[in-house]
């Protein structure tokens, strides 16, 4: 402990005294894990502020009736390029991100298994979603200014052919999604390799952290999620460039395949984002309860199955199209079962909570939060699996509600956790309590506001993705609440973003183990020296820190 | 990171076993940056000129050439210092000195546990047992054997809805049959469910597996059979299928009980005396202050 | 009541070997999923665009066994991994060896399909925009002739390395993950084959 602050001292003095020019260099052609964690995560954070910028721009529109804030085509740039953003640009880069940065510490190693990839894989992401606003720049728009992607997040056919959207705008979005997924695929290849071939002496499989088994699962879905994604986008570019017809109605192509394609990528996306979340849960509440996770080797395998169970349901968005009472049943019963795995991993955690002292600090207040609004996420989700259900409520603010409740209600809240645990580490100093828990308040109360009520609207017949609505259906009530939700999660998250830069200049000091934690990255000091571990570690049991502090009561007694 | 690996490879001898002055690591390229731009480039020139594609073109291809120099023959490396403080670790919370309490202070799950089979067995037995009572029921009431199969069986055809009960009394292969598959996949999965659900309540048994399981499972039809067979629910009788349900309970459970239990992990985390059987784990448990 | 302070403990004990799965093994099998997955869509595409062309020509008209290029390229996995053996066995030569026949069997390969297009595109007039058969036909195999150009790249680079005599027994491994590479390659065109050659005609 005495020795940990001075070389915070030493790495702290070394980047000041040095020009601007040589930390951008430093910056760009860094290869350490670390440094393209924090990297991944500050560029997901500021597409995170844009993305919920159009968000609030579209609150205010659909505030009132008969609303002209914004023009129809501009409405529909904005809700494209936010789904957009939020999935590719976001939750993605800051899931990997915090894989990046913990990955390789939890597993007592160096670095990745291949720091060059590691570092062409971020930059490919980033520049991916450059060229995606560039639109708003660029291009030669049908409408005049800017020719942003306009054809909604998932971008059926044959709205994507040349001939009902001309111009370059879907051209954008396209390219964009297919650079950020070959970064995607890079980072995913990265960590299982990591994973698998650089874990330090003794740190089985059996003894992996929970995080780390997370982020393996979800980076075996990108191999099999992501890629269907980039052959359709590949497809799409021949439709559009050299005039194939593999989506084109016109010559018998068929706009339902490109369904089919899209969301065999698009639900186990969904997967592929909230694993990691279940990682931040599984290594957060633990600490916080001061009892070993419940039931390890059954959330393993709760994750595994979770991951092949994924690949199997993605036509439960696609039951208003008519796939048969085959098609049908056979998405129906898979999207329930995936239930059974989730409702497993549910009650490992209130299994860890019971009976535990429970330290309400804000990562552990996120942590419960994620675990009463993930419930909610996923019994609205399988109201819609349902398919006659399903059919009645498709499309409507019934389904944005409910997949927000997962995206902001699960991931986001988890996530924010994340950044309260895992601060300390990536930068030597705490974040402030108080901030955070005028963070918390502030955006949970504002959660419930908007997506609680989101969901009446839905029932009452509002179909998503509508520019405006007239008086007297009585929807006008709930939308403005949803905005003023809307509203009160922009100032949490204003907060949220003052608490990170005041602490990394203001913030106590927060040494090498400030939450008395039990995973190898609060062996080393905070931050990290680029070599990771001055010895590579050596561990005996799934919590190696435990075992230090508490010789009189191993853990590898219980394995 | 070739030498690293070797080092996984061999074991802790050489230059990792004790804290070193320096250690390698991958050095830093601004190569796949470049490449990324370049291709990044490429992409973005299909949208705008294509001159821009030919510009990342130019960059693509030195990018692959440096990063190929990067790589082959010889990963480049920069040998880092090492500060290699010694990081004291501690708890906040603070260490027992150990009162010599029970050998298994921690709350440990159950050491034995059935097997998945036997629950299976269990669930046959019991399927077989309750025939028994469903048989008599049938008998009683519209003296034939078959009413009640065919009553099962006939959730399964929807022509059936409208039959007459001297239909369903006589003898039909096909609803045989369907009975059979009905009863004998929901016996196995019942069977499953209490080779599972025993160890939980280990107290009573005969209670949990021969009455609390049957009236649950009742209740759950009750309520449900409307949706998932309604011809069944109209002709129903309640008080005979509780006892048919007991039947099962009672065998089932009896027969999952008779089956050896497997040892789970956390047995062989008790101490040597007891595992061999010299003591008796209730005997520790009551000498604990 | 006391406080326990420990370190992180410097040596291992002698205790049982630390063997982990070499990373470019499976960094390449991760890719060989991820490219997997990648050929599935065109595959599921071409197979559900069978038989729906709204005009012609159609594959029974227009497509022949490519027999003489299948056999060149399955042959040379086999040299391939007779490359990868030899230099296990720091026998230099036939490493050498096998992998300019991988290359030439490759180009041999590359050059047929080539030949194959230019006979469809020129003589026949089967393009990309034709119909529902050019567009899945030319995709799928040139997704495919796409990957047979960079693994041939890549056996060019380690030929021309190979015969400079900078290959040792040290990089039997990298030379292992090409091997693995190309084997994926040529396991592809089986599938190319079927689908293309004899369930679609």
């Amino acid at each position: 402990m005495a020795h940990a602050p001075v070389l915070e001292a030493i790495d702290q003095t070394q980047i000041r005294r040095r020009p601007p020019l040589d930390v951008l260099y430093e910056w760009v052609t860094t290869v350490d894990h670390k440094k393209l964690g924090l990297m991944y995560i500050g560029y997901a954070l500021l597409f995170l502020v844009i993305a919920g910028f159009e968000a609030v721009l579209m609150r205010i529109q659909l505030a009132v009736p008969n609303n002209h804030f914004v023009s129809p085509q501009v409405f529909n740039r904005l809700f494209t390029m936010h789904g957009t953003t939020m999935i590719f640009f976001v939750a993605m880069p800051v899931m990997f991100g915090f894989g990046n940065y913990l990955v390789p510490l939890m597993i007592g190693a160096r670095d990745m298994a291949f720091p060059r990839l590691n570092a062409f894989s971020f930059w490919i992401s980033a520049f991916g979603g450059l060229l995606m606003y560039f639109s708003y720049l660029g291009g030669d728009g049908l409408y005049g200014m800017g020719s942003a992607p306009d054809v909604g997040w998932f971008a059926y056919a044959p709205l994507t052919a040349k001939v009902f959207s001309p111009g370059h705008s879907t051209d954008y979005w396209t390219l964009a999604v297919l650079l950020s997924g070959v970064g995607s695929t890079g980072t995913a290849l990265n960590i299982v390799t990591t994973v698998l071939s650089m874990r330090c002496r003794g740190m089985k499989l059996s003894r992996l952290p929970l995080f780390v088994w997370l982020m393996m699962v979800a980076s075996g879905i990108v191999f099999v999620a992501v890629s269907p994604l980039t052959a359709a986008q590949i497809m799409l570019i021949l439709d559009r460039y050299l005039g194939a017809h593999f989506f084109d109605t016109q010559a018998g192509g068929s706009a339902v395949l490109w369904m089919h394609f899209f969301w065999i990528f698009g639900h186990p996306e969904v997967y592929i984002l909230v694993l990691p979340a279940f990682g931040f849960v599984n290594e957060i509440i633990p600490v916080f309860s001061r009892k070993a996770v419940f039931g390890y080797p059954a959330m393993v395998a709760a994750s595994v199955g979770i991951g092949f169970i994924s690949l199997s349901v993605w036509a439960h968005h696609m039951f208003t199209v008519g796939m048969g009472a085959a098609g049908n049943t056979f998405f129906v019963f898979s999207t329930m079962v995936i239930s059974v795995p989730t409702g497993i991993k549910i009650f490992n955690w209130l299994a860890t909570l019971w009976g535990g002292k429970i330290i309400f600090k804000v990562p552990m207040m996120f942590c419960i939060a994620f675990l009463f609004q993930f419930l909610v996420a996923g019994l609205t989700g399988i109201m819609l699996s349902a398919a006659p259900f399903n059919w009645q409520l498709s499309a409507s603010y019934f389904v944005v509600a409910h997949f927000h409740y997962v995206i902001v209600g699960a991931i986001i809240t988890s996530l924010f956790g994340a950044f309260y645990y895992w601060y300390p580490k990536m930068t030597g100093r705490m974040m402030s309590e108080t901030l955070g828990k005028w963070h918390f308040w502030l955006f949970i109360i504002g959660f419930h506001l908007t997506f609680d009520f989101m969901h009446v609207p839905g029932l009452l017949g509002m179909p998503r993705r509508i520019y405006t609505y007239e008086a007297g259906r009585g929807w006008e009530g709930w939308n403005l609440i949803v905005g003023i939700g809307a509203l009160f999660q922009t100032a949490g998250t204003l907060i949220f973003v003052y608490n990170l830069v005041r602490s990394y200049y203001r913030g106590e000091v927060a040494g090498h183990d400030p939450w008395d934690a039990w995973t190898l990255e609060w062996a080393t000091p905070s931050p990290p020296p680029s070599y990771n571990f001055a010895v590579e570690p050596t561990v005996r049991s799934g919590r190696p820190l435990w075992d230090l502090k508490h010789p009189e009561d191993l853990d590898e007694n219980y394995e | 990171m070739n030498e690293m690996n070797a080092t996984h490879d061999q074991g802790p001898l050489d230059d990792h076993s004790r804290p070193t002055d320096t250690i390698p690591l991958p050095a830093p390229t601004a190569w796949p940056m470049v490449l990324a731009l370049g291709i990044a480039l490429m992409l973005g020139g299909m949208v705008t000129h294509w001159a821009i594609s030919l510009l990342g073109l130019l960059m693509a291809v030195p990018a692959i050439v440096g990063w190929f120099f990067d790589v082959l023959p010889h990963e480049r490396h920069v040998y880092v210092d090492v500060h290699a403080d010694v990081i004291e670790i501690k708890s906040t919370r603070e260490t027992l000195a150990h009162l010599p309490l029970d050998e298994r202070h921690r709350k440990l799950l159950p050491l034995e546990t059935f097997s998945v089979m036997s629950g299976v067995k269990g669930g046959i037995a019991g399927g077989l047992a309750m025939i028994v009572p469903a048989a008599l029921y049938s008998l009683i009431r519209y003296h034939s054997v078959w009413y009640a199969a065919n009553l099962l069986a006939a959730g399964g055809f929807v022509s059936w809805a409208g039959e007459s009960n001297a239909f369903l009394a006589q003898f039909h292969l096909r609803g045989l049959l369907a009975a059979m598959a009905i009863h004998g996949l929901t016996s196995v999965l019942i069977g499953l469910l209490y080779g599972a659900m025993l160890p939980m309540f280990p107290r009573w048994p005969i209670l949990t597996a021969g009455f609390v399981a049957p009236f649950l499972w009742t209740g759950i039809l009750h309520s449900a059979l409307g949706i998932i067979s309604p011809i069944l629910d109209q002709r129903i009788d309640w008080s005979w299928f509780v006892v048919s349900q007991i039947a099962f309970g009672l065998v089932a459970g009896f027969v999952v009980n008779l089956h050896v239990k497997v040892r789970t992990p956390q047995f062989r985390s008790l101490p040597f005396s007891v595992r061999a059987g010299i003591h008796a784990l209730g005997d520790e448990e009551d000498k604990a202050p | 009541m006391m406080q326990t302070t420990s370190t992180i403990p410097f040596s291992a004990q002698a205790e049982t070997p630390w063997v982990l799965p070499h990373r470019g093994v499976v960094g390449i099998a991760c890719l060989i999923i991820a490219e997997s997955a990648i050929f599935l869509i065109f595959v599921v595409a071409y197979v559900y665009y069978i038989g729906k062309s709204l005009s012609g020509p159609l594959p029974a008209q227009v497509l022949e066994l490519p027999i003489l290029s299948t056999i060149c390229l399955l042959s040379s996995s086999f040299t391939v991994h007779f490359a990868v053996s030899a230099l296990r066995k720091n026998d230099q030569r036939g490493c050498t060896l096998g992998l300019a026949g991988t290359v030439l069997l490759g180009a041999i390969f590359l050059i047929m399909t080539g030949r194959e297009w230019y006979h469809l595109i020129h003589d026949v007039g089967l393009t990309i925009r034709t119909n529902l058969f050019g567009t899945t036909f030319y995709s799928l195999v040139g997704l495919h002739a796409t990957h047979v150009v960079i693994g041939l790249i890549m056996l060019t680079i380690a030929l021309v390395l190979s015969l400079s005599g900078q290959v040792k027994e040290t990089h039997a491994e990298r030379l292992d993950v090409l091997s693995l590479y190309w084997h994926f390659v040529d396991a592809v065109w089986v599938v190319v084959f079927l689908v293309v050659y004899v369930l679609g005609r």
